[in-house]
């Protein structure tokens, strides 16, 4: 017999290729037995320098750039990068271009949302859930095709507004839509919550107190899945959502399973701020004359992406370009508490933890 | 919930205690931007704020302002309201404390600063290169001004 | 009748290209890219697109796959592990490039972490552009692809002669 100190202990590596993750990230578990008992990450794989080629390009070009630091997000990092210039510059977009970003947003954490509960359902080994979201997303990519032209990296905002407008036409299809992919998302918020072998995936584990997510600073639905109430969409209202609040959804269990259901739930609460906004979508223009060269200052920028608050800092010089941009993506801050709760956990269980955060790594790297 | 103002004022009585090596002021509504004059005090005023527990840390911003001048922002956020405490720092002889002890994710925000920077940041748990390369070239800081990607010979 | 060692081979080269273009499995690599084109090539797999109606089956190692779909610019970090992962692969391998960025290095193609597309490292077999693309380009590009294994243009890749099929 071995004692525990005398057991040989194993590092366990997985990334940057591996059929877990999507993307390229690499993880060292150090395990006894089954059972994790040290974790450390390596990002990188995906880093690309974007925020040092933003100082090389001017203010327009940045908004392609930073579309594409992820392309599950790219509108929202577009939002923020453009309501960050133009709170510099001084100028604010006509309230129907705010509404239609809004909107879009909305959009967006429809896709990004039900994605992510097909991506974490396969790494549970539900097949089959993953399938079905899938093909329900793609009714969201229809919309989004219909209204911006392109399935992922819309490139729907412009400095001073948008450039996409909503027809009778595009609204019908949208509210249609979505009467579809509510009904959906009711199933499987019934999935999630009684499929016997699910729960057993989910329930219970990977829980994270509420204390532990205050002090590892995590952020979005796995922060609210832990019963922190942080949702930059109500404290720092930023486009339209001053005129069409959203409710905080927060779950105070902390597993797995709760932030399946927070982000389910999230959807639902999506659908009713779309519908809201096409009812009272302002007209006007939509867009606002922008000067080329930026007033010199330093702006801070903070949406609310799918994954949790989305933080820029602005700095301009007076030029037409920037004299630094920088991105704070949620999943860095989401990424720490991956490593630790990792501990203690089975080495089965490490995919699906790492999924309940779900995670973007070239948002992280950049 | 503490409203704008109170969070606000509470902000700036945590700075005024330093009032000596702290410039205080606000660039937006939102905004208090506190100038450190001297980095020792970084993790004073930080644990200041925590026990206020005033925000939570969103960031930290690395700065080139030319001539080997580098700046550090670390931006706490409070419902809209974001404080940034600038620390001015020269290049790698002048060293700032790590906040990790105190705020675990400050970990992969600083080792950035360190990677892209160089700034130099005492008490960093790890050594290794979070997000570049690993056959990076030492003492090449991609974020700095005067950073040249001559030095990377492409490998074909 | 009695088949020379010759008509035998051509007999089994015959069946490995019928397997090959008729299953194909692919390997997903992304060296860097910003996820767009990877969730399409995961939207190509599912029930909308279903890729795998051309036997097409996403497969998570490189030792037992076909053909290499890659994304992104190929950073610095990730080269490495590329070229490991085609190297894993058993011959003949054919690798498509996906996305405007590993093609050219697109968006990023003056980042100083970014080598400017796939065919820096490794040869690439089929192109496909768009930033990204639809899965329906994704899919016929695949499909250029098998029918080129077909015709046995890529013959020399493998371990048959250039015309010995046609
Ligand atoms: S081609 Fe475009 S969408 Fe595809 S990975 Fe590159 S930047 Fe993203």
């Amino acid at each position: 017999m071995q004692t525990d100190t005398q057991r040989e202990r194993f590092t366990i590596p997985i990334g940057p290729q591996h059929p877990a993750l999507k993307e390229p990230g690499h993880f060292r578990f150090s395990v006894d037995g089954e059972i994790v008992t040290g974790a450390t990450v390596r990002l990188g794989y995906a880093h690309r320098g974007l925020e040092k080629l933003a100082e090389k390009q001017n203010w327009v070009q940045n908004i392609y750039l930073f579309e594409r630091v992820c392309g599950i997000c790219s509108h929202t990092h577009a939002t923020a990068y453009c309501l960050g210039v133009e709170r510099l510059a001084g100028v604010i977009a006509p309230p129907r271009a705010q509404a239609i970003r809004t909107l879009v947003c909305e959009l967006e954490r429809i896709h990004s949302h039900l994605l992510w509960l097909g991506v974490s359902a396969h790494e549970a080994g539900f097949d089959t859930l993953f399938m079905y979201s899938w093909r329900d997303r793609e009714t969201v990519m229809d919309l989004l095709e219909a209204l911006t032209g392109n399935r992922v990296n819309y490139s729907v905002n412009v400095l001073g507004g948008v450039k996409v407008d909503v027809t009778e036409e595009i609204a019908q299809a949208i509210y249609k839509g979505l009467d579809f992919l509510e009904e959906r998302t009711h199933h499987y918020l019934q999935v999630v919550s009684s499929d016997a072998s699910f729960l057993q995936r989910a329930r219970g584990v990977g829980v994270m107190t509420r204390q532990q997510a205050e002090v590892m600073g995590v952020v979005g639905p796995t922060a609210r899945a832990s019963g922190v109430t942080r949702d930059i969409r109500i404290e720092a209202p930023y486009a339209a959502y001053a005129d069409f609040p959203p409710q905080v959804i927060v779950d105070e269990r902390g597993d797995l399973e709760a932030r399946f259901v927070v982000r389910l739930k999230e959807l639902l609460e999506s659908y009713r701020l779309v519908r809201e906004i096409l009812a009272r979508l302002p007209e006007g223009e939509l867009t606002v004359r922008m000067p080329r060269r930026i007033k010199s200052g330093e702006t801070v920028s903070r949406v609310e992406a799918p994954r949790g608050e989305l933080f820029y800092f602005l700095k301009s010089n007076g030029t037409d370009t920037p004299v630094r941009v920088h991105a704070r993506t949620p999943t860095i801050c989401n990424m720490t508490s991956v490593v630790r709760l990792a501990v203690g956990h089975q080495l089965a269980d490490v995919p699906l933890i790492l999924a309940g955060i779900d995670p973007c790594f070239s948002c992280n790297d950049r | 919930m503490k409203t704008t103002e109170e969070i606000l004022t509470l902000a700036r009585e945590i700075a005024g205690a330093w009032d000596w090596t702290t410039e205080v002021t606000q660039p937006e509504p939102n905004r208090l931007d506190v100038l450190l004059r001297n980095p020792a005090d970084l993790v004073a005023i930080v644990t200041a704020l925590r026990v206020k527990r005033l925000g939570y840390l969103a960031a930290i911003t690395g700065l080139d302002l030319g001539a080997g001048e580098l700046e550090a922002l670390y931006h706490f956020c409070a419902g809209e309201v974001v404080i940034t405490l600038r620390v001015r720092l020269n290049g790698r002889e002048t060293a700032v404390a790590s906040l990790s002890e105190l705020i675990p994710s400050a970990e992969p925000f600083e080792r950035e600063l360190r990677e892209m920077y160089g700034v130099n940041i005492i008490g960093l748990p790890s050594p290794d290169y979070l997000y570049l390369p690993d056959d990076w070239p030492a003492g090449v800081y991609p974020m700095r001004q005067d950073f040249d990607p001559q030095v990377l010979s492409r490998k074909t | 009748m009695i088949l020379s060692e010759k008509g035998w081979q051509t007999v089994f080269d015959r069946i490995k290209t019928w397997a090959r273009v008729n299953s194909p499995w692919v390997i997903h690599f992304n060296s860097g890219s910003c996820n767009g084109c990877d969730i399409e090539i995961l939207a190509t797999i599912t029930p909308r697109y279903d890729l795998e109606r051309f036997g097409v089956k996403l497969q998570g190692s490189p030792r037992h796959a076909d053909i290499l779909l890659c994304t992104g610019p190929v950073t610095r970090q990730a080269r490495e592990r590329l070229l490991r992962v085609y190297e894993q692969m058993p011959e003949p391998k054919f690798v498509v490039a996906i996305g405007s960025c590993a093609l050219s290095g697109g968006a990023f193609h003056d980042c100083y972490n970014t080598m400017g597309g796939v065919d820096q490292v490794i040869p690439v077999d089929a192109y496909i552009p768009g930033c990204p693309p639809r899965p329906e380009a994704i899919i016929d590009g695949v499909v250029k692809l098998l029918q080129k294994l077909q015709q046995g243009e890529k013959a020399e890749v493998g371990d048959q002669k250039p015309g010995e099929l046609s």
